[in-house]
């Protein structure tokens, strides 16, 4: 099973461009999707769960072992819903309705009509996100977390060999986060799961693949390790006082600024040593983030397999 | 499947757990039960329960559930969006289908669910009547279940189906309300301006999306009888309309269908131009810093801000799509002006006076529903604005003050009510000027529109806000604004009758040209700012339970609102309920101490006991008025009355009387009253008005005694009731009934309707007295021939009228004064009239014929008011005309002067007093000029009234069945001959097509005969036609001869006095034998001619002329009272007629116009023309009445005629 998008553009009404020719090919596992806010991430979330169309392009979901079984998102929605779960950046839920009614209307709107079945995966998906104790509970007093967890259950009804996930870590506390993580990254077996995320730590906890996404192109596809290891020795780093910035942004690639204990700490991108008071430093996924929106890996690192095949 | 079931099960589950649902519930079971008891008493024969009145209720129901079917179909519709479960749900694997058509079902259950309760409280409606059994039919269900399913469930299904549609596609709950209203007012102009207006009734039952038409059309043509017993039968028209409407509804399910998308809703571009280009965002490394500003607290700000917050209510509301409802009241003036500013047909002069009463007094539904509209919807949209779009955290926690947004909100919606005005404004401009007429009187707009109208629409602008505030739901607070909008106009139905206890109410006010505002502007100031005061309360209402924050219970909003009851808000608040106390108890000192405050039942209550005390009077001889003498004087400005004099009264009958009864008004203080004899006051019932005076000595046959008195009106203050303007500064017009005494005990006070009597115990009396009720034909009151003289006293500036001649007028301590005298008795109806009238003069000469045998000349006069001149010319031309042919074919018209005087009132009738003839002064805007159809039509009205002069004050006819006859009847016939001689036969055709137009709708055939009738219908139409089918069959002079020899016998006035029998003895008199048949078909029998031409077919002979072949069908009926048609054999004389090429609507130039023998069934008829005929027909001129005008004439078809049908 594998998502194959090709040539994906769609511009809004207002005229804004939110995808412009994105092309990628997505296996099995944990595919995450990094981009900052406004870079197309939830467009394209948005067009692979069936919610939009795009102006141009093609999104097929292809069983490689047998290739006449394709299908194509954008105009068969019908079946892709049925083995889709969803988890949208932003949703509400029907505040007078019970937890376990709801999930059981859901399980029922998914296709298991079996109702021992139901009662059974309704039962372990509550237990699955912790949410077994209030399923009795009124959806609408609950938390801002638990509401993302009732969310993740309906996500995870019946199954879906194609799971995307926008932004799915934004409003968890950090114990909550772990626990999300851990629930997603046992689904990434034999399912497409696609996350979306502007938190780079979540990327490179549980992706084996990423693409870093901006204006709607594609800057960089790789694997997370990889793309860290291309930047071994090229990130370095320096303390100044915060007058002192605008000089450095002049003379350097300054790819990051942080402050540290009042005074700022730069990166800095550059092949060999910048100068005597730069020190080398470790690269992270961060780095990596940095100095790809930075312009500096425009570069396309492909799929191993596919590289070799070609 | 399953998923479906799912969703519907889903959705009814939801629906029932809410309340808004069961209060929606009891709503509907409220409104069947008020309904029933108390709207539906027209579609009822005797039976309460009848199936058509359970019917009716059901429709009713089903109209005013639009707007619970408007609240459904929009929350199920964007339930989805608004909780933003959207993506959710949008990408479980269900198909479009599945989602809107369970959904759909979803609402129309719990609709249909819901309308169940309304045979239950329609059953309970029958239950708690205290009628007696016979009023209660038997209990049928199937009229139960046939209201159900024929009417209610397909009116839920069509509602449901279109707002569920309009709600989806627009994505927006507005739409649904905006839908609903379309729908009612559609439903009303189809049934006020296609089926009422167009008499197209068939069209507009099909039109009609709820069954109203139908169901009229059913009432007014079914018999008592039928009403009684027959179930609606789903066949026919009915058939045919629930068939195309429940199609309509589908397809406007299906259209959704097809155009709904699952899917995320993409930003539209607001305005053109914005276009956002992808912006590249260079990640910005430096940390950012906003500008220092300073903040204000200060008073100015508050007031800014909550002009910001008005301008934002203002545009929020002006932008959406329930804006277009402020263009309705707009366009419909300029669309339906033409329609609504005429009478009968005829366009009226387009005064501001007429127009503002149009906008405000007409209960137009287009004119009156767009304000409450608005308020409605929109008072909830902007009270739950910030938290509809998720913002209310944001805005609660800034520093504003709780009143600015309410206020804000308030002076937004207020000023979306101010735009409605002003469109309104132009819209009225904008049509007079389009009649041509450019006396704009801005200022008189101003005060209607913007002073009187737009303060009632703030009173519930605040009334709603506060609502929504206090009931923190927004549907449930709709319905709660909605009730209290049903409470203020149902009000006096549920017996709350005291314009204290009902918000924005007041007694009612009236504009007219004559009298301005007249004395009713300031008892409606003092309800408003009482009703101002209220709203103040309100207001701090509302602001001390502002929402603010997540608190949703009750108890912590009302800690919440002690804390806020400080400082400006507790100072507002104690001004306000001063302003309540102190206005409040000014009104009730007026309304309840000064005056005495009666309710409805009060009075009728006063009216059984006037009964129930000196009914035993009623036959008690007593002295006949012949002579008033008095002295009146008018003070304008005080709207005071005095009158003093003497009546003089004869004992006329055979027996000596020993005992006077005088009735005075309750309202008139009376100084002295007495008789100029001995007598003892045995009994002086102030109360009632009734005082009865022993004499000492009985009154013997033939002599007279005079009562002198002495009484005023002066009104203190004011009271609950609309005012009493009879008196008031710029016109006076006051009746001789309404405050002079009377003698003897009066029937007239007693209460008509059969349910009344019931009530208070009265034994039922007729409405009329039967023809043959000898007694009544001696009850002469109102009959009386009296002398008048009258010296009457008013402001300087103001012109003053009484019967008679104006012998004398002379000024006297800043007054004047006139002095009348009638020269000749007149029968016992006269007014005193007194404004700053404009005369015209005129004279009539009789012909030396009529002078010769003692006719003298007469002075025509017309007091109008100043501006209202357009008519006076063609006015004088009908008074000559009239006065012409009736002096030479009638008699002579006793008095030296006829005068017309206008009083005030925006109504356009007419009252033909001995004399003086009285109009409204609507009449005055006739406008004749510009009538499309070619008629004079107020000329005729002048012909008709001074014919009144003959029949009706010198012939009075007895207060029995068929008196009507004898006055309005023969009064129509004579203008009408008046109308044929001064303009010409084809005009008077003209004219009486206008009338019969009255045939044209449905009308029930059952009915006494015109000798017996006494409605209006009979009095005024079927009347005239009768006597004029007469003088075409019997020829002009004949039926003349026959009105003198009755005017020679009658007009003097003596008792006994005559009846419709007397008139008809002289038409047999003058009628032949051969057509004493058609005489009893016309009068003695209500009878209905059938007739129709099948073909007509016309060929050419040798001799160049053509021969005509004319089938016919002709067929007679008697309908009793009951219905029952009874077919009687014809043999009788018909027109034939036989037309050349048309011209317009003509039918053309006579060929042959004939008499024929016709006898029942199909017959042929040949006639032969010297040209080519165009149309041929039977009775062409509709001379005798048949309800079916259209079948009579046909056109002809050249070619030999078909084979006979025989």
């Amino acid at each position: 099973m594998q998502l194959q998008i090709r040539n994906l553009s769609k511009t809004y009404a207002n005229g804004v461009a939110a995808l412009k020719d994105v092309s990628l090919t997505i296996h099995p596992g944990m595919f995450g999707l990094l981009g900052p806010n406004g870079a197309g991430k939830s467009t394209l979330m948005r067009t692979i769960a069936t919610l939009q169309e795009p102006d141009a392009g093609s999104i097929c979901l292809v069983d490689p072992t047998n290739t006449g079984h394709a299908i194509d998102v954008v105009r068969q929605k019908d079946k892709v819903r049925e083995t889709l779960g969803y988890l949208p950046q932003e949703f509400g839920v029907y505040p007078n309705v019970t937890a376990d009614r709801l999930l059981d209307h859901f399980a029922i709107l998914k296709g298991i009509t079996d109702r021992r079945a139901r009662k059974e995966v309704v039962d372990a998906l509550l237990q699955q996100t912790n949410l077994y104790d209030v399923r009795k509970n009124k959806l609408g007093g609950y938390s801002g977390g638990m509401r993302q967890r009732f969310g993740v259950a309906v996500a995870l009804l019946g199954n879906p060999r194609l799971m995307i996930v926008d932004e799915p870590t934004a409003g968890l506390d950090p114990a909550e986060r772990v626990r999300f993580l851990n629930l997603l990254s046992e689904l990434g077996e034999n399912s497409v799961v696609i996350l979306s995320t502007h938190i780079v730590e979540d990327v490179s906890e549980l992706c084996t693949r990423m693409a870093i996404i901006n204006g709607g192109r594609i800057l960089l596809e790789a694997g997370p390790l990889e793309a860290v290891a291309e930047l071994e020795g090229r990130i370095w780093r320096r303390v100044i006082d915060k007058g002192a910035l605008p000089q450095v942004e002049r003379e350097h690639a300054v790819i990051s600024t942080r402050l540290l204990a009042g005074r700022t700490l730069v990166h800095v991108h550059a092949d060999t040593s910048p100068g005597p008071t730069f020190e080398v430093v470790q690269p992270d996924l961060k780095d990596v983030y940095f100095s790809t929106m930075a312009g500096h890996s425009l570069r396309r690192c492909e799929h191993p397999e596919l590289a070799a095949a070609q | 499947m399953t998923a479906f079931r799912e969703i519907v099960g889903f959705e009814v589950a939801h629906y029932a757990r809410q309340r808004a649902t069961w209060i929606y519930g009891a709503v509907f079971m409220g409104v069947a039960f008020l309904a029933m008891t108390s709207f539906v008493s027209g579609a009822r024969g005797s039976l309460f329960n009848a199936p058509l009145a359970i019917a009716g209720s059901t429709i009713v129901v089903s109209m005013l559930g639009l707007l619970v079917t408007a609240a459904l179909a929009g929350d199920v519709a964007t339930r989805d969006a608004n909780a933003r479960i959207e993506p959710l749900l949008h990408t479980a694997p269900i198909s479009k289908t599945t989602y809107l058509g369970a959904r759909f079902l979803g609402a129309f259950a719990v609709n249909a669910l819901l309308l169940v309760l309304v045979p239950v409280a329609l059953v309970a409606a029958g239950l708690a009547q205290p009628l007696d059994p016979e009023f209660i039919g038997p209990f049928r269900p199937a009229a139960y279940l046939g209201a159900y399913a024929l009417f209610a469930l397909p009116n839920a299904f069509v509602t449901t189906a279109l707002l569920f549609s309009l709600a989806t596609l627009n994505r927006t709950a507005v739409a649904s309300y905006v839908g609903a209203l379309v729908l009612f007012l559609g439903a009303m102009l189809n049934e006020g301006v296609v089926a009422e207006a167009m008499g197209r009734w068939e069209e507009a039952s099909l039109l009609d999306p709820f069954g109203i038409v139908l169901l009229r059309s059913l009432v007014q043509s079914w018999t008592p009888a039928e009403k009684d017993t027959l179930l609606i039968a789903f066949e026919g028209t009915l058939l045919l309309n629930r068939a195309l409407w429940m199609a309509i509804g589908v397809a406007a399910l299906a259209l959704t269908l097809v155009r709904f998308r699952f899917g995320h809703r993409s930003p539209r571009p607001y305005r053109r131009g914005s276009r956002l280009e992808g912006v590249s965002l260079k990640p910005s490394v430096s940390p950012a810093s906003a500008p220092h500003v300073r903040r204000t607290f200060s008073t100015a700000t508050r007031v800014r801000q909550t002009l910001d917050i008005a301008g934002r209510s203002f545009r929020s509301i002006a932008m959406s799509r329930g804006a277009v409802v402020l263009a309705i009241p707009a366009l419909f003036m300029m669309v339906a002006a033409h329609n609504l500013m005429v009478h009968m047909g005829t366009p009226l002069t387009p005064t501001t006076a007429y127009i503002v009463s149009l906008f405000v007094n007409s209960g137009d539904i287009f004119l009156a529903i767009p304000a409450p509209f608005l308020i409605v919807v929109f008072a909830g949209e902007l009270v739950w604005r910030e938290r509809d779009a998720g913002l209310s955290d944001i805005a609660d926690a800034t520093p504003v003050p709780d009143w600015v947004p309410f206020a804000g909100k308030l002076l937004g919606l207020s000023l979306i009510l101010v735009l409605l005005q002003a469109l309104l404004m132009t819209a009225g401009i904008l049509t007079q000027a389009a009649m041509g007429y450019y006396d704009f009187e801005v200022g008189l707009y101003l005060r209607v529109l913007f002073g009187l109208q737009l303060s009632n629409y703030l009173l519930f602008a605040v009334l709603a806000l506060a609502v929504h505030v206090l009931v923190n739901q927004k549907y449930v607070a709709h319905i709660f604004v909605l009730l209290a909008y049903a409470f203020t106009i149902f009000a006096r139905d549920l017996g709350v009758e005291h314009n204290l206890l009902v918000y924005g109410a007041d007694p009612g006010w009236a504009y007219s040209d004559m009298r301005g505002f007249g004395p009713f502007l300031w008892p409606v100031v003092s309800f408003r700012l009482y009703w101002a005061a209220w709203a103040g309360l309100l207001a701090v209402a509302a602001t001390l339970f502002w929402v603010r924050g997540r608190q949703r219970g009750f108890r912590p909003r009302v800690q919440l609102a002690q804390r806020r009851f400080t400082g400006a808000v507790a100072g507002a608040g104690a001004t306000a309920l001063i302003g309540v106390v102190s206005l409040g108890g000014f009104i009730f000192y007026n309304t309840n101490v000064l005056n005495a405050y009666t309710t409805t039942s009060d009075r009728m209550g006063q009216r059984a006991e006037y009964e129930r005390r000196y009914a035993r009077y009623r036959t008690v001889p007593q002295p006949q008025l012949t002579a008033a003498n008095l002295q009146v004087e008018i003070h304008p400005e005080r709207r005071r009355l005095e009158i003093r004099g003497t009546l003089t009264l004869v004992n006329k009958t055979a027996l000596p009387i020993a005992a006077v009864h005088v009735v005075t008004a309750s309202d008139a203080e009376v100084r002295s009253l007495r008789l100029d004899r001995e007598a003892a006051e045995v009994r002086a019932d102030d109360g009632l008005g009734h005082r009865i005076f022993q004499l000492a000595t009985a009154l013997p046959p033939a002599e007279s005694l005079t009562l002198i008195f002495d009484l005023q009106v002066e009104p203190h203050g004011f009271t609950n009731s609309a005012l009493d303007a009879s008196v008031a500064a710029d016109a006076t017009y006051v009746s001789h009934r309404r405050w002079l005494p009377v003698i003897g005990y009066q029937s007239s006070r007693e209460l008509q309707s059969v349910e009344e009597r019931r009530t208070h115990g009265l034994p039922p009396r007729p409405a009329t007295p039967a023809l043959d009720d000898e007694q009544a034909r001696h009850e002469m009151e109102g009959a009386e021939r009296i002398t008048v003289e009258a010296v009457v006293g008013t402001d300087e500036g103001q012109v003053a009228v009484a019967p008679g001649t104006l012998r004398r007028t002379w000024t006297a301590n800043g007054r004047r004064y006139f002095h009348y005298a009638t020269d000749a008795p007149i029968r016992n109806d006269y007014a005193f009239f007194s404004a700053a009238y404009a005369v015209h003069e005129a004279e009539w000469r009789p012909s030396t014929r009529a002078a010769r045998s003692g006719q003298a000349d007469v002075a025509i006069e017309i007091l109008h008011h100043p501006n209202h001149g357009a008519n006076l010319d063609r006015m004088v031309r009908g008074a000559l005309a009239s006065l012409d042919y009736y002096t030479t074919h009638f008699g002579p018209y006793p008095h030296r002067e006829i005068r017309f005087i206008e009083h005030p009132g925006d109504g356009n009738s007419l009252h033909a007093a001995p004399i003086n003839i009285s109009y409204e002064e609507g009449f005055a805007l006739f406008n004749p000029t510009a009538d499309e159809r070619k008629i004079d039509l107020p000329f005729a009205i002048v012909a008709h009234e001074v014919a009144h002069q003959w029949w009706g004050n010198q012939v009075s006819p007895a207060f029995v069945e068929g008196g009507a006859l004898v006055s309005e009847s023969v009064a129509w016939y004579s203008a009408m001959a008046v109308v044929e001689q001064a303009y010409g036969p084809d005009h008077l055709r003209r004219l009486l097509n206008v009338l019969r137009d009255a045939y044209l709708s449905p009308r029930v055939r059952a009915g006494v005969p015109l000798l017996r009738a006494s409605d209006r219908f009979t009095a005024y139409r079927k009347g005239p036609f009768a006597m004029y089918a007469l003088r075409e069959y019997v020829g002009e002079q004949p039926v003349n001869t026959a009105l003198r020899r009755l005017l020679e016998a009658h007009g003097s006035g003596t008792p006994p006095l005559p009846t419709s029998l007397d008139l008809y003895r002289e038409l047999q008199a003058v009628t032949p034998n051969s057509l004493q048949s058609l005489l009893a078909d016309l009068f003695e029998r209500n009878t209905f001619w059938e007739l129709s031409t099948q073909s007509a077919t016309a060929e050419q002979d040798e001799a160049g002329d053509w021969q005509v072949a004319l089938d016919v069908h002709a067929r007679k009926v008697v309908v009793d009272s009951d219905g029952v048609e009874t077919e009687l054999p014809m043999d009788d004389l018909v027109e034939i007629g036989i037309y050349a090429a048309a011209h317009g609507s003509d039918n053309g130039d006579p060929l042959h116009l004939r008499m024929h023998r016709v006898s029942s069934g199909a017959q042929r008829i040949t006639v032969t023309v010297p040209r080519e005929p165009a149309r041929a027909g039977i009775d062409p001129r509709h001379l005798l009445i048949d309800v079916d005008l259209d079948d009579n004439v046909a056109g002809v078809v050249r070619g030999p005629a078909k084979a006979s049908r025989q």
